[in-house]
């Protein structure tokens, strides 16, 4: 199957975890931190740190560690994750 | 009886309950049972041999389809409540939402997660545990880097170097912070009978040693530096404590740092239910207390493997057996009788299997020095950004427990609700009010962080959901 990953298409198989793919093609840094807007990527690599966030099929807080791929998947990384609230398309500025 | 967690231990408990007529719902987050030590490869990936392991894999996982348990798979457990007329109500997300489970007897087998070692760089990408760098070896057969270099204590990091090498990467340096000595002798008769162990670990070390990876007992991480991921690693000899010295320190240049000082159980549900724990360091920190059934403080709570105390698989399955058989004795499926044997005929090897991870336990056990390595700038709470410094003005300034410093900065506040941090923040407070990172007194006066429902984070619309005609599921996603 093929997902793609910051817009380029990339190979993967069934079974394969989102983590996984993304570190087979060489990326380490999966989101910028809270606060400081560091880069995190895969840290404890079983659902439990949360650090390994991504945005896939536009939802985002999805932890690439747990998430198996899917035929078609968008997966975008690099994203402040959780998304501050000034910047959530849900808010109207004032938070 | 539901039994929260399909690994070695719950599979055992589940297996042995059912098979005693037992009406059982086994849950677990991930999409097949297994666990960590389980886990298998995907269908797809064409397996080149099926080892040894995989047979026993294929084994257990064949009991528990003939069980005749019932297995929500990709289900989270989120929260328990305790039911006005006895038993409990888990409260479940799984592919179809979110639902609830009844359950009369509850099995906590919820597991272990590497324990988290804070340092100046350990947030950079590249920087993994050992655990986790297993798992993408074993089940998803991706190396993690090129160059690594392994910190840790004990065999978990011994295997997962072993398995680095074999997959052809380039292990730079293996650091192990237990140098036993003679002291260690006296452990020699817990390896009695532990002949598979063994044999794995002769296994390991002649991998490790034909590819010539320098192996430094007594040695571990300073800190790790790198602008956006990881470049190089500052290593130095341990004292006994293992505080660094820092005058015979050296810099190896690495892209990936794998942390393996042993595991941490999962204790959350237990805590939430309001089980009693004890805080046992050697034994994975704080774990249930549990009686020669493995029942909790609370009656019809059991808690079974790594989740209740770090002990391996073995131990996971005998305690999940015991665990099991006395539940369906609760529950009466079994006689008085009947159970008191079965339970008995478990006693020699629990005992054994007790021994060894004491052994371990003791072996490699954590020490002062590994929860001193942190600076002002590191950053403790990953979710929150909040640094030591952060963490140590709090308690400067009044904090006392680990609850307070929560609320002054937010440590503890973030996705991964305190699993990380909590016992780095108890640490922290703890160092800054004693000068020791490990006072135990002081450490269980610091607390815990208080833990609520949803133990998972968990999309707010998904509960919106909820009272719209979902219900307990079972395995095939059908309402029942």
């Amino acid at each position: 199957m093929t997902v793609v990953v910051d817009g380029r298409t990339v190979r993967a198989w069934e079974g394969e975890t989102v983590a996984a793919v993304l570190l087979a093609e060489g990326m380490r840094t999966f989101r910028r931190s809270l606060v400081r807007h560091e880069p995190r990527g895969l840290f404890c690599g079983m659902g439990v740190c949360y650090e390994c966030l991504v945005t896939v099929d536009g939802r985002a807080y999805v932890r690439a560690c747990m998430t198996p791929v899917a035929d078609g998947m968008v997966i975008e990384t690099g994203a402040s994750q959780p998304v501050p609230a000034e910047e959530h398309p849900a808010s109207n500025g004032t938070g | 009886m539901a039994v929260v967690g399909a690994g070695p231990a719950g599979m055992a408990a589940a297996v042995a309950a059912a098979r005693a007529g037992v009406d059982v719902t086994v849950v677990d987050g991930y999409g097949r049972p297994g666990g960590q030590y389980f886990r298998q490869l995907p269908e797809s990936f064409e397996a080149v041999e099926r080892t040894a392991h995989g047979r026993r894999a294929d084994a257990v996982l064949g009991d528990l389809v003939a069980s005749g348990a019932r297995v929500l798979t990709s289900t989270t457990v989120w929260g328990a409540f305790p039911e006005s007329e006895g038993g409990w109500q888990l409260a479940l997300y799984g592919p179809g939402g979110v639902g609830v489970l009844h359950a009369q007897a509850l099995i906590l087998a919820t597991g272990a997660y590497d324990r988290p070692v804070p340092f100046p760089g350990w947030t950079l990408p590249g920087v993994m545990t050992a655990g986790g760098v297993q798992l993408l070896l074993k089940s998803q057969r991706v190396l993690p880097g090129r160059r690594l270099l392994l910190a840790g204590a004990g065999p978990l990091q011994w295997a997962v170097a072993a398995g680095l090498v074999r997959a052809g990467a380039e292990v730079v340096a293996l650091l192990e912070g237990a140098a036993p000595g003679l002291r260690a002798l006296r452990h020699l008769p817990a390896l009695w009978g532990q002949w598979q162990r063994l044999a794995e670990g002769w296994g390991y070390w002649r991998t490790l040693a034909a590819a010539r990876v320098p192996l430094k007992p007594g040695w571990g991480l300073v800190e790790v530096h790198g602008r956006e991921q990881v470049e190089e690693a500052v290593i130095a000899p341990l004292d006994a404590a293992w505080h660094p010295v820092r005058a015979r320190q050296m810099t190896v240049a690495a892209d990936t740092v794998v942390i393996g000082y042993g595991l941490v159980s999962a204790v959350e549900l237990a805590r939430l239910l309001g089980c009693v724990l004890d805080y046992r360091p050697a034994e994975g920190g704080y774990v249930p207390r549990r009686d020669a059934h493995m029942q909790t403080s609370l009656p019809g709570v059991y808690a079974v493997g790594d989740g209740a105390g770090i002990g391996g698989a073995e131990l996971a399955q005998i305690e999940g057996r015991i665990a099991g058989i006395a539940a369906a004795l609760r529950l009466g499926r079994l006689s008085e009788r009947a159970a008191q044997a079965a339970i008995r005929e478990e006693q020699g090897s629990l005992a054994r299997e007790q021994r060894f991870a004491r052994m371990l336990g003791a072996l490699f056990g954590p020490r002062t020095g590994l929860f001193e390595l942190a600076d002002d700038t590191t950053v403790v709470c990953r979710c929150e950004d909040v640094t030591l410094g952060e963490i140590r003005r709090a308690v400067a300034g009044g904090a006392t427990d680990v609850n307070e410093v929560k609320g002054l900065t937010r440590a503890g506040m973030g996705n991964c609700q305190g699993r990380i941090c909590g016992d780095l923040v108890a640490h922290a407070i703890v160092l800054e009010r004693t000068g020791r990172a490990d006072d135990q007194g002081a450490l269980l006066a610091a607390g815990r962080l208080t833990v609520r429902p949803p133990i998972h984070p968990l999309l707010l619309e998904l509960l919106a959901g909820w009272g719209e005609g979902v219900a307990a599921r079972s395995g095939d996603g059908a309402a029942g």
